[in-house]
């Protein structure tokens, strides 16, 4: 079985508007009016979750939701059919909006809330939860940003107890939780690197010093590292091979770059999964989160198009 | 049609560890009227409801009573409560769970939906682990 876990999880708001008027002050201007939205369960892990269930492949999602918002993420994951098994908080699920521009759908702009306060209390009864579902465990996805309350050591312990009880884990996240998961030896990790291009402590500003971050968090136990080298290629170093995964598709295609990371794990778990080598996962994990950038729809739920995206994806070693 | 195909693929759950504060915490947010317990395993052990606690704060004597203007202090809900808020929800639970398996047909859910009377069936897998739930919702929206 296949767990993910969002901490942070969030209600993904997206509006299209024809043009931005932000910057206009008159009156007449100061309204942007939505030419269409969307309203869906956000968050890496759930989003990952959202991507299986597409494809036909079972996952459980779990993590901290409250209120009226909590509700809607948990309704929008039962009616992907992914099963749900989040612990209920005292607070309200952030709201993350996202507007897509016409015509500049490749570089959207984000409102991310920070989160709802974590109790201490929550955080016990999360663990209690997490214990019990690791013994029917494969798979662990540990995705995202951390709410306010909750300490950043908290992904290197859930990695702990996920490999302690024989589960594999993939890891992306940023900053002092990344840095402080490394310690557990995660399977996969995938470093985020929306905020800022560095892997502990290290800068990502060449291919060189990816590769060097890499092999670094290979040599501390990790299996795979996937770094993003821009938006149509990522490096992934294991311990054979350096591999840059590269698509000739052209970034004008994107239509909607949100929950696109999410789709490239998704797709490289759910080839794994299958037995598929590591290099084959990695092709069609990259042409997972490209069909995803592609389609208007958070998440892309046709795999021909994925298998139409690989096509293009090329996997040369460095 | 199979239960697995109509059920709420949900595993919110219980252990009989905690206590009753807790427990009604869950079924406000979670909005659920009652919830499986499990063991360490997650296999279903028992199953506990609002009904459940409502009986466990009522004195031993009121079913005996024709109407609640008998009970001499109409406080008394609100004391036992609290005297039992911070007990281990054990005592309350009803360990004689009705449930079904993923395999198990619509009808069958139905029907013991129906005759036991209750709002929810828990589903549990071969292995006796709680999968999800069978809500008469979720029956209702099926069968239209």
């Amino acid at each position: 079985m296949i767990v993910t876990m969002t901490l942070n999880p969030a209600v993904d708001k997206m509006y299209w508007v024809e043009a931005l008027k932000i910057r206009d002050v008159t009156q007449e201007e100061f309204l942007t009016r939505a030419t269409r939205s969307t309203t869906s369960a956000g968050g890496k892990g759930v989003n990952t979750s959202v991507f299986l269930s597409r494809l036909g492949m079972d996952s459980v999602a779990m993590g901290f939701v409250g209120g009226h918002t909590g509700h809607v993420v948990v309704r929008d994951l039962r009616d992907e059919g992914v099963t749900t098994n989040f612990v209920w908080t005292h607070g309200e699920t952030r709201v993350n909006v996202t507007l897509l521009q016409e015509g500049r759908e490749h570089s959207p702009n984000l409102i991310d809330e920070s989160g709802q306060t974590i109790l201490p209390e929550e955080v016990d009864r999360l663990m209690r939860r997490y214990r019990r579902m690791l013994n029917r465990a494969t798979w662990v996805v540990l995705g995202g940003s951390l709410p306010p309350g909750v300490d950043p050591g908290i992904y290197g312990e859930l990695a702990r107890m996920a490999k302690d009880a024989g589960a594999k884990v993939i890891l992306s996240a940023g900053g002092e939780a990344l840095s402080r998961a490394l310690e557990a030896c995660p399977y996969i990790v995938k470093p985020d690197t929306r905020e800022q291009m560095t892997l502990d402590g290290k800068r990502l500003t060449s291919v060189d010093a990816i590769v060097e971050a890499g092999k670094h968090v290979i040599a501390c136990g990790a299996e795979i590292v996937i770094i993003s080298h821009d938006v149509t290629g990522d490096i992934a170093i294991t311990g054979d091979d350096v591999w840059e995964i590269r698509s000739s598709t052209p970034t004008s295609k994107f239509k909607n770059l949100v929950g696109a990371d999410d789709a490239f794990l998704g797709g490289v778990l759910y080839k794994l999964v299958q037995g598929a080598p590591v290099s084959e996962a990695l092709k069609f994990g990259l042409a997972a989160g490209l069909a995803s950038a592609e389609s208007e729809e958070k998440i892309c739920r046709d795999l021909a198009v994925i298998e139409e995206e690989m096509r293009d994806v090329t996997l040369v070693q460095l | 049609m199979k239960v697995r195909e109509i059920m709420t693929k949900d595993l919110t759950a219980v252990e009989k560890s905690i206590p009753v504060r807790e427990l009604i915490f869950i079924l406000n947010t979670a909005q659920m009227p009652n919830v499986p317990v499990v063991d360490e395993d997650g296999r279903l052990t028992g199953f506990i409801s609002e009904k459940d606690l409502i009986r466990a704060a009522l004195p031993g004597y009121f079913e005996m009573l024709h109407s609640t203007s008998f009970i001499p202090d109409m406080n008394q809900l609100a004391k036992k409560l609290a005297q039992i808020a911070d007990e281990p929800i054990e005592r309350f639970v009803q360990t004689t769970v009705i449930s079904v398996t993923e395999e198990d047909d619509d009808l069958q859910a139905a029907d013991l939906i129906i005759r036991k009377g209750v709002k929810n069936l828990p589903v549990v897998g071969e292995d006796g682990r709680l999968v999800g739930r069978v809500r008469r919702i979720d029956l209702l929206r099926h069968f239209l």
